[in-house]
């Protein structure tokens, strides 16, 4: 899983930046515009390992705010799964709350909390959990008939033991949507930086972006993304790690 | 036990009546069927019945003390733990006993230690009965419970069930003509919404482990009368 999936981001950046390279060539680009190879190895020396410890904390931020939107979506979602006036209520505000650009309102956030740590952290939060929480309401409120039947029947179907059955048998869908939610969180928490943040790779890119340094977010990219691969293969790992354990104790 | 008066019942979504004016009365305990093609209500009654449908109109009326249970055959256990453990923790205290007299009579002695998914059907559905009858109830509609189950096993099943629980009332919903002739003290024969009466009761054979074997003549005249009613 976590091999699979570096290699796959190896190809979608090495793509990416054969193309760059094959519209400098073709339409005989400056390096300015793009740089070549050795501009690029050049940024690499330059700023490598500052880049590493930038994205280490736009990363910290994104996994505890994507944290934060794991549990307030499971506890918003078990609630909302009842088909109750509350639950219903509950689906309705996510549905039309997630169809608004959350970002748009990051601005307000930076104005009312500032531009310190707490600011990233509720914005890479917010980007991530409305879709989390569509998600876990859907799979909560779907009920598993042919093994909570017997249950119900007997009396024996507390609430508990109903989100435990949901959970385990989506449990993939739930790990995907973690997993997946990991890119929100990230892209949360770099977009806030890119607003008005004074720290992170987003701060970073955003001088880079200033001195039209495009070698610079090359290697940005590149971190941003390992480091995020990684991540993603550690939860899908982590995952499927849990349902041996479910499954086999 | 159970009578039902003049029950009306129409899925939202179909354009015509399942049945209508359905009357049909079990009134003693025993091992009785409902017989007929699929698609024709079978599982809606039986979901009637137990309470897990309303009709459209008429009434259900269940003179019983505990409950009415419906099974079905595509039921499941969780995953997460063997279906020994399963059935451990589903057992109500007092009847540990029973569920170790019915475990080996069930063939189920070696295949405790397995998760539910790697059973064969025909074992899911023998588990999954055997929770059932270690539960509280009065009447338990099976539906398709033993399908998938060979045929001496099911047999076996068939005549333990009549054995060891001679005052609880089993409907038994089966496509299995043979069997439910041969084992089924009432059957209740579905024969559509446009047919009067929608349903006809017949007397099936009863047939017990300790009775001698059923002339082939006696058991194929009561399967003609069950082709017939259809």
């Amino acid at each position: 899983m976590l091999s699979r999936r570096i290699f796959q981001f190896l190809i979608v950046y090495l793509a990416g930046v054969g193309i760059l390279f094959a519209i400098k060539i073709s339409m005989g680009l400056s390096d300015y515009v793009i740089p070549g190879p050795a501009d690029i190895w050049i940024a690499v020396e330059a700023v490598f390992i500052r880049y590493i410890k930038d994205v280490l904390n736009t990363f910290s931020v994104a996994v505890v705010g994507q944290a934060l939107s794991i549990f307030l979506a499971l506890v918003v979602g078990i609630i909302g799964r009842q088909a109750t006036w509350f639950g219903a209520m509950i689906k309705v505000a996510a549905y039309n709350v997630q169809a608004y650009p959350i970002v748009a309102i990051a601005p307000i956030l930076f104005i009312l909390l500032g531009d310190g740590v707490f600011t990233r952290l509720v914005i890479a939060a917010m980007i991530c959990y409305f879709p989390l929480l569509l998600s876990v309401i859907g799979i909560m409120s779907e009920p598993v008939a042919d093994i909570e039947h017997f249950y119900r029947v007997t009396g024996r179907l507390r609430w508990q033991l109903e989100v435990k059955i949901r959970a385990f048998e989506n449990l993939n869908k739930l790990t995907t949507v973690i997993s997946g939610s990991a890119t929100l969180a990230m892209a949360g928490a770099i977009v806030s930086e890119f607003i008005a943040a004074d720290a992170g790779i987003g701060y970073s890119i955003r001088v880079a972006l200033y001195q039209s340094d495009l070698s610079k977010i090359l290697v940005a990219l590149f971190i941003i993304g390992i480091t995020l691969s990684l991540y993603q293969g550690l939860l899908e790992l982590l995952g499927a790690g849990l349902k041996k354990v479910w499954t086999t104790n | 036990m159970i009578t039902c008066r003049n029950l009306t019942f129409q899925y939202p979504s179909a354009d015509a009546l399942l049945f209508s004016g359905l009357d049909l009365t079990f009134d003693r305990p025993g091992f009785h069927a409902l017989f007929g093609p699929s698609g024709i209500g079978k599982t809606t009654l039986a979901k009637i019945i137990s309470g897990d449908l309303k009709a459209s109109s008429g009434t259900v009326t269940l003179t019983t003390e505990k409950p009415c249970l419906y099974t079905f055959n595509r039921e499941r256990l969780p995953g997460w733990s063997p279906v020994g453990r399963h059935i451990e923790k589903t057992t109500p205290a007092g009847r540990e006993a029973l569920r170790e007299k019915l475990i080996p009579l069930f063939g189920l002695s070696d295949l405790l230690g397995l998760r539910f998914s790697q059973l064969s059907m025909g074992q899911c559905n023998r588990v999954n009965l055997l929770r059932y009858l270690l539960q509280d109830f009065d009447v338990l509609i099976m539906d398709e419970s033993l399908a998938n189950v060979d045929e001496p096993t099911r047999q076996a099943i068939l005549y333990t069930l009549k054995t060891l629980f001679p005052k609880r009332l089993f409907l038994y919903i089966s496509h299995n003509v043979v069997e439910v002739a041969r084992f089924c003290d009432e059957i209740a024969v579905f024969r559509g919404a446009h047919q009067i009466p929608p349903v006809l009761q017949l007397p099936g054979l009863n047939h017990l482990a300790a009775d001698p074997e059923p002339g082939a003549d006696v058991l194929s005249h009561v399967m003609l009368e069950i082709m017939n009613a259809v």
